[in-house]
């Protein structure tokens, strides 16, 4: 119990005729990295905002560090990037990030904060309003940062940042995750997830349709399969083995789903001489977010 | 308590370098007190004629500070709301109501030096001279007197857009200046209005320094009246706050 950073039982969020969030429920343990993955729409801000404190649930509950989100304990542990935020016009972005240190019982040091937002110096003594899109993202992120946070939250954070500047803000993530952060961020990229999340938490029309390791997600899901053509009739019994899954026939391919593709391509080789054609085919990322979208349908 | 003093400090940064301060707090109070004090003249004996030009110095300085309490307060609260700041303060160590208090203290400060320009308009242009006792109280009155527009800027603040806000803020401060005798004077107003200006702050606000100016104290009923209309402001825009926060 110590441990656990978030604990979320049964959400929902009504937004009067629409369910944004229903029946949500996950708790986040001390330095894990979560993504909160889903297409547009899906409920993923709707989900942080109540994880915040930032809307009241319709049902349900939710604790941070034990405490309400909105208690002074919990905001000053946080720190959140949302989306869509412009700061405060007037300021210069370095009497801002100063500003957002005087906040916090333990801010981060300020050379660390201008760090991480990679500007010039010349940048930093700009007003905030002057800057542009992707150094904004930038000086929010800084100022997410401001009280060294225990527990970061992100809402779509790459959203608008360029190529590089996404490179180099997960290669901070990463950096962060090592050094014990707990952090959950929400994103429509299933690379983002895949590549820096060991979790995700998948939503669907705003209900949750999976919660797993990522590894243990892509393993299950990214079905592979191999798949080739045959001169004559196919003996099933040949292909009685713990290394085929499932076969199937279709368009005069024969399709064998596997985990072991290397293996069982051998075993063809060896043991069907009138095979040929022989391929491949791996899931994506994307295969698997349809399929677990499907298999919630089904059920 | 470093909390409140450095959002302090940036609210009054943020204040001066507000290009539209100088438009509105300075330059339209002293223009509208040239014209009419020095292109048309209403009084004919040079007695009238001085203590009108000391009348509507304070009619500006009241003006000017009444305006910039209730727009630009008003206008940044719903611009900070509709950028999504206000909701990102809710996740931050900063209560919401520090930096409330932090924009009316970051506007007084402009406020101090409105009332400083304007006065100073006054003394050069007009050598409007009145007793230094009279300047400071009727600085001070219209200094904090402006708690009651500032506390109406908050209730503007609570509203969801800038086009509505600036709009509402816009036809609020220029109905009260005028109907408060604020640009011309009551008397030359018919009875209907002058009853009207009886029940509104701006009326109340002002007619303290132009009590002060001609060697009165302010009436009770002023003082009374501003802190009535003070407590619903502020009852006002704290229960809509709270309604706001239900979502
Ligand atoms: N304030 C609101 N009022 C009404 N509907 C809303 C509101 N906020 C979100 N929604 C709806 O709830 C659903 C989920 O939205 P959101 O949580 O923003 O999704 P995501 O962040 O995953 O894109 C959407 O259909 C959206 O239109
Ligand atoms: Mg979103």
């Amino acid at each position: 119990m110590e441990d656990t950073i978030v604990y979320a039982h049964k959400l929902s969020k009504t937004f009067k005729q629409k369910e944004a969030v229903r029946n949500v429920s996950f708790s986040i343990a001390k330095g894990e990295v979560v993504a909160m993955l889903g297409p547009n729409g899906a409920g993923k801000t709707t989900t942080l905002s109540l994880v915040l404190g930032l809307l009241k649930p319709t049902k349900g509950k939710v604790q941070v560090f034990q405490q309400p989100p909105q208690s002074m304990h919990v905001r000053e542990r946080i720190g959140v990037m949302l989306q869509e935020v412009r700061m405060m016009d007037g300021l210069k972005t370095k009497e801002m990030l100063q500003l957002f240190r005087s906040y916090y019982p333990n801010p981060l040091a300020l050379s660390e904060m201008i760090a991480l937002t990679g500007l010039a110096d010349a940048d930093l003594t700009k007003k905030v309003e002057k800057l542009s899109g992707g150094q904004r993202r930038r000086v929010n992120f800084a100022v997410c940062l401001a009280g060294d946070p225990d527990f970061i939250v992100l809402d779509e954070p790459t959203a608008g940042m360029d190529t590089t500047s996404r490179a180099k803000f997960w290669k901070t993530i990463h950096h962060l995750a090592e050094r014990g952060k707990t952090i959950l961020f929400s994103t429509h990229y299933l690379q983002e997830a895949d590549d820096t999340a060991k979790r995700i938490i998948l939503l669907h029309q705003g209900q949750k349709i999976a919660d797993r390791a990522t590894e243990e997600i892509k393993h299950q899901l990214s079905r592979q399969y191999v798949s080739f053509r045959l001169n004559g009739k196919l003996n099933r019994a040949k292909l009685d083995m713990p290394d085929v899954l499932a076969i199937e026939e279709r368009e005069e391919r024969i399709y064998l789903e596997t985990k072991n593709t290397d293996a069982l391509i051998s075993y063809i080789m060896q043991h069907f001489s009138n095979a040929y054609d022989l391929r491949i085919d791996k899931g994506s990322m994307d295969d698997v977010f349809e399929t677990l979208v499907q298999g919630s349908r089904e059920k | 308590m470093n909390k409140i003093l450095y959002s302090c400090i940036a609210e009054v940064k943020r204040a001066i370098r507000n290009p539209y301060y100088v438009l509105w707090s300075l330059l339209i109070p002293v223009c509208f007190y040239i014209i009419f004090t020095k292109v048309f003249t209403f009084n004919d004996n040079a007695a009238d004629q001085a203590l009108w030009e000391a009348h509507y110095l304070m009619s500006m300085a009241a003006f000017s500070v009444m305006g910039s309490s209730v727009m630009t307060v008003g206008i940044r609260l719903v611009q900070d709301k509709q950028q999504g700041f206000i909701t990102f303060l809710k996740v931050t160590p900063l209560p919401e109501y520090v930096y409330i208090i932090s924009q009316m203290v970051g506007q007084s400060v402009i406020h101090i030096l409105s009332i400083v320009v304007i006065f100073f308009a006054g003394a050069l242009l007009n050598d409007v001279s009145l007793m230094a006792m009279q300047w400071v109280l009727s600085g001070v009155w219209i200094l904090f007197g402006s708690l009651v527009f500032l506390a109406l800027g908050t209730l503007v603040g609570t509203m969801n857009k800038v086009e509505t806000a600036s709009g509402v803020s816009n036809i609020l401060f220029l109905g009260l200046a005028l109907l408060g005798g604020m640009w011309m004077p009551l008397n030359a107003m018919p009875t209907l209005l002058q009853d009207i200006a009886t029940w509104l702050p701006s009326y109340h606000y002002a007619n303290g320094p132009w009590e002060i100016i001609r060697g009165n104290s302010p009436a009770w009923n002023n003082i009374f009246m501003l802190i009535v209309f003070l407590c619903l402001f502020m009852v006002l825009s704290v229960y809509i706050r709270r309604k706001q926060e239900g979502l």
